[in-house]
């Protein structure tokens, strides 16, 4: 990212120079002006005490807390720059705890791009709040005005030379309050550190091999667990030879508990050697086949489902004629590098476990329901696992911890998934189903626009009131079954997330048709919904655009009435050096034995967070109908942006992985369960595939900060879709567009 | 008892010849470099140093790698002595979740002794091409490659 701002390398270098005399000496006549008074974040309302987001020790330590927890996003890095920013102290020296049932504050799940956005802000009103009340008494002792006071590096300056550690300042103030929520962050001009693209604090220790992950904690006494999962979802134990069981090489305790079956062993492949002889001499009985043999689109579109129309507008005159389409995306995993990993030990009765979930306090909630335990005698402690990119096997696996090392009281056991493991019993990402049907005017303008999607849950994580969604609850002989799964309501929406157009068309309509029952187990996928909802609303956008005759960024710009996605539309067509055509049904671009295509794709996503535009330039062989990716264009706005290059990061990563389901992923099955276990049978992208990338930050200090780690998804999938469509004439109605699709539509 | 060189160090490990040397590598010597990805080759996060060769380590047996040689992440260098590789990993801030960086890291630093001159971005995209990253941090690790093998680490 750059064009907008000076160069990424610029501010890391500018960063690294001014670490040691770093400017945080700041005072607040020097502001040149005020930030108008946020709402009370919600994220102080359920959680109000100063003293679980900030403490100042005797000693001097400046701890800070953050219930959010780092999942290679690079969150902690800017939690430590926002609390830097607020308290005026240099951002080493702050000790950072994160994500701890024991410590922090309760901010429910990790997810959605809201870290920054509530969870930072909710941070840095509690460290404002705590550095004025620090001031406060210094002004008082010295008979100061606090104007008068500054900051530098926790220590408070005054007139003459006077000076105060913020731990001495501590001493005669209780921290151990509610936050004044109308305490004032500083006014973002006179931010030294948000806005800066401070180096991650987490990557050095990652490059040196360090340890980081939990699937590296290696306490006293460790134990190493297994689960012998069933072949199928629905399959049940019959019987084990435990006797047998308990013999094989290495194993310290064998765990039945109903279907549930694992091991306890001293090592950790003599767990999953053990584990895999158990799974083949157990008798099982197989369940119903998925689907009862359907597909899944098939399933979606005539199961029973609950039909609600959950968006509305005030119809316009009609259309002169209208166009309709349906767009199909199967099953997709999150398929992250390493499999889930927790760890957990057994103490009097009282349980622990160290986790890489997403939201510790929800765990901690359905390991109690599982357990059938009180929560208070549960401590979840968020430590780093591989990047999860939604709901995976990451709480799952704490469960399975908790079952194998109850059988072994006092000892650490760790339970690390298999790689099949996961893609096989993780919830998948849903496979759904959109058709789209618009009016346009006789001008070609969009006169009407409705938006019908068909999905399973999108949203089956722990934290309901009741039941439990850990998997293995569900085998246990008095099993502990998961609550009836619902659909996430607008305006952020779960199956519907982005399906409320940002066009400006009367007449809108969208209508869910959700599927509360799951034969395959779905939850949140990075965007829930709103990867397919974007992709498939701007193809259909595209084929509007072309039945009209009109450029698609034309056609963008006359339906949109936001400055801020024209902002970064303008952006990045600029960028990509977009020239102006109509798209062409039924004709390809041809260039040798290529068809060469480029095409755009627009989102805010969850109609209420990151702006972002991207245009994609694919080739599409005409031999085979593989679709390269040539070269992306972004741009983002996300309000003001707390760590530029953080948001490179994500916007970026983002792109990729859109290109990679996009182009690639889709989960098969048979009739027991998901068979795409590895990366032959569910391939990702390779370095080979990424293509190059360039993208620009519309950085707007003046306007808060919004999620930008879900940004990128949806407009990189509609970009690649439209220059499909672009390069060959075709409709393509179904992601991943695999090289049999595109050929099948070239052939059509 | 293998006797295992592995970082510049010999140890003995009580160890069934057969365990794949990962298991060894991270649970007897307490090696958190490579990390165990997909166990069946396909991922590359669990790259080390085989005599200067890249090799997967859940695909090798410990007792193969007796009278070898072995370096993981933690014998390429230290933050006060950094190899350029993971010098320029941080300057390109070439990581999210870092659980696949090992294995870029590794399987680059085999590339460098092999190919030290003429390396261009074609042939790191072409090495690195069966090392998977799902945060999609590609891009990253390709410039951090390069800017290590043309000297500026840092």
């Amino acid at each position: 990212m750059g064009a907008e701002m000076p160069s990424r390398r610029a501010f890391l270098g500018a960063f690294a120079a001014g670490t040691a005399g770093l400017a945080i000496g700041f005072r607040w006549q020097e502001a040149a002006g005020q930030a108008a008074p946020a709402p009370v974040t919600p994220m102080l309302r359920s959680n109000p005490r100063l003293d679980s987001w900030v403490r100042i020790t005797p000693d001097g330590r400046i701890v800070v807390l953050t219930g959010r927890v780092e999942l290679g996003q690079g969150v902690l890095t800017a939690m430590r720059q926002i609390a830097a920013e607020e308290l005026d102290v240099a951002p080493e020296r702050i000790e950072l705890i994160s994500g701890d049932t024991a410590q922090t504050a309760n901010e429910g799940v990790t997810a959605g791009s809201q870290s920054i956005r509530f969870g930072g802000e909710a941070l840095g009103v509690a460290c404002a709040d705590a550095r004025a009340t620090l001031l406060g008494v210094a002004a008082t002792q010295w008979s100061m005005e606090r104007a008068a006071l500054g900051v530098r590096d926790g220590v408070i300056e005054g007139l003459g030379g006077r000076r105060m550690t913020y731990a001495e300042a501590a001493s005669h103030v209780s921290l151990v309050r509610p936050v004044d929520t109308t305490a004032r962050r500083k006014p973002p001009m006179a931010a030294t550190l948000i806005g800066t693209s401070m180096p991650r604090t987490d990557i050095p220790a990652k490059v040196f091999g360090r340890q980081v992950f939990i699937h590296d904690m290696r306490p006293e006494g460790l134990l190493f667990g297994a689960v012998a999962r069933p072949p199928g979802y629905a399959a049940k134990l019959v019987s084990l030879d435990m006797d047998w069981a308990r013999g094989l090489p290495g194993v310290v305790a064998v765990v039945r508990d109903g279907s549930f079956l694992g091991v306890v062993a001293r090592r950790e492949e003599q767990a999953n050697d053990a584990a895999r002889k158990i799974v083949a001499a157990a008798r099982w009985q197989d369940g119903a086949a998925l689907f009862g043999g359907k597909t899944a689109f098939d399933h979606l579109l005539t199961a029973p489902a609950e039909t609600r129309t959950i968006h509305t507008t005030e119809a316009g005159p009609a259309g002169a004629r209208s166009h309709r389409a349906e767009y199909r995306r199967g099953f997709q995993a999150h398929a992250s590098i390493g499999a889930s990993c927790a760890l957990a030990r057994w103490d009097d009765g009282r349980l622990t476990v160290w986790s890489h979930t997403q939201g510790p306090f929800p765990l901690r909630g359905d390991l109690a329901r599982g357990l059938r335990m009180q929560p208070d005698a549960i401590r979840v402690i968020h430590a780093q696992g591989s990047g999860c990119y939604g709901h995976n096997g990451a709480d799952d696996v704490a469960l399975d911890a908790a079952l194998l090392a109850r059988a072994v009281p006092g000892k650490p056991v760790r339970v690390h998934w298999t790689h099949e493991e996961e893609m096989v019993w993780e919830p998948w990402g849903s496979a759904m189903v959109v058709r789209l049907e618009a009016g346009l005017g006789a001008d070609g303008g969009l006169a009407s626009w409705a938006h019908d999607v068909w999905s399973f849950p999108h949203s089956t994580r722990p934290g309901g009131s009741s039941g439990c969604n850990l998997r293995s609850a569900w085998y246990l002989e008095n099993p502990v079954p998961p609550p009836r799964a619902t659909d996430g309501a607008l305006p952020n929406g779960a199956a519907a997330r982005n399906a409320v157009p940002i066009y400006a068309v009367p007449g809108q309509k969208v209508t869910t048709h959700f599927h509360a029952e799951m034969p395959v187990r779905t939850s949140a996928l990075r965007t829930l919904g709103g990867y397919f909802n974007v992709v498939a609303a701007e193809m259909f956008m595209d084929e509007c655009a072309a039945l009209a005759g009109q450029d698609p960024v034309a056609y963008r710009l006359r339906h949109l009435r936001d400055p801020r996605l024209v902002a970064v539309l303008q952006r990045a067509v600029a960028l990509s050096g977009w020239q102006p055509r109509p798209v062409t049904l039924g004709r390809g671009r041809a260039q040798g034995t290529e068809l060469v295509g480029t095409g755009v794709g627009l989102s805010k996503y969850k109609n209420s967070d990151s702006h972002v535009a991207v245009v994609a330039r694919v080739a599409v062989d005409v031999g085979s109908g593989a679709v390269r990716v040539q070269r992306m264009w972004a741009a983002t706005e996300a309000g003001r942006a707390v760590n530029p290059d953080g948001i490179a990061n994500q916007i970026e990563g983002g792109m990729v992985q859109s290109a990679s389901w996009t182009l690639m992923e889709e989960g098969r099955w048979d009739g027991r369960r998901m068979t795409s276990e590895d990366y032959h049978a569910y391939p990702i992208i390779g370095f080979g595939q990424v293509p190059a990338i360039e993208s620009v930050l519309i950085d707007r200090p003046d306007l808060p900060a919004l999620g930008v780690g879900e940004g990128s998804q949806g407009p990189t999938g509609a970009a690649i879709a439209n220059a499909i469509l672009d390069a060959t004439g075709r409709h393509v109605p179904e992601v991943p567009f695999t090289p049999e699709r595109v050929l099948a539509a070239l052939r059509a | 008892m293998l006797r295992l060189s592995v970082n510049g160090r010999t140890t003995e490990v009580e160890v069934d010849p057969a365990t794949p040397l990962i298991f060894v590598l991270r649970n007897d010597l307490e090696l958190n470099g490579p990390k165990l990805g997909c166990g069946r080759a396909q991922c590359g996060a669990c790259t080390v140093l085989v005599d200067g060769r890249a090799v997967r380590s859940c695909q090798m047996r410990a007792g193969d790698a007796v009278g070898h040689v072995v370096t993981t992440l933690e014998g390429l260098g230290t933050p006060e002595r950094p190899h350029p590789l993971q010098a320029a990993f941080i300057a390109e801030q070439a990581a999210q979740c870092g659980y696949c960086t090992n294995g870029m890291i590794m399987q680059a630093a085999a590339l460098l002794q092999e190919r030290p001159a003429s390396l261009d971005e074609a042939t790191v995209k072409e090495v690195l091409d069966h090392n998977l990253c799902r945060c999609g941090t590609q891009p990253r690790v390709v410039r951090a490659v390069l800017r290590a093998a043309n000297g500026r680490g840092a």
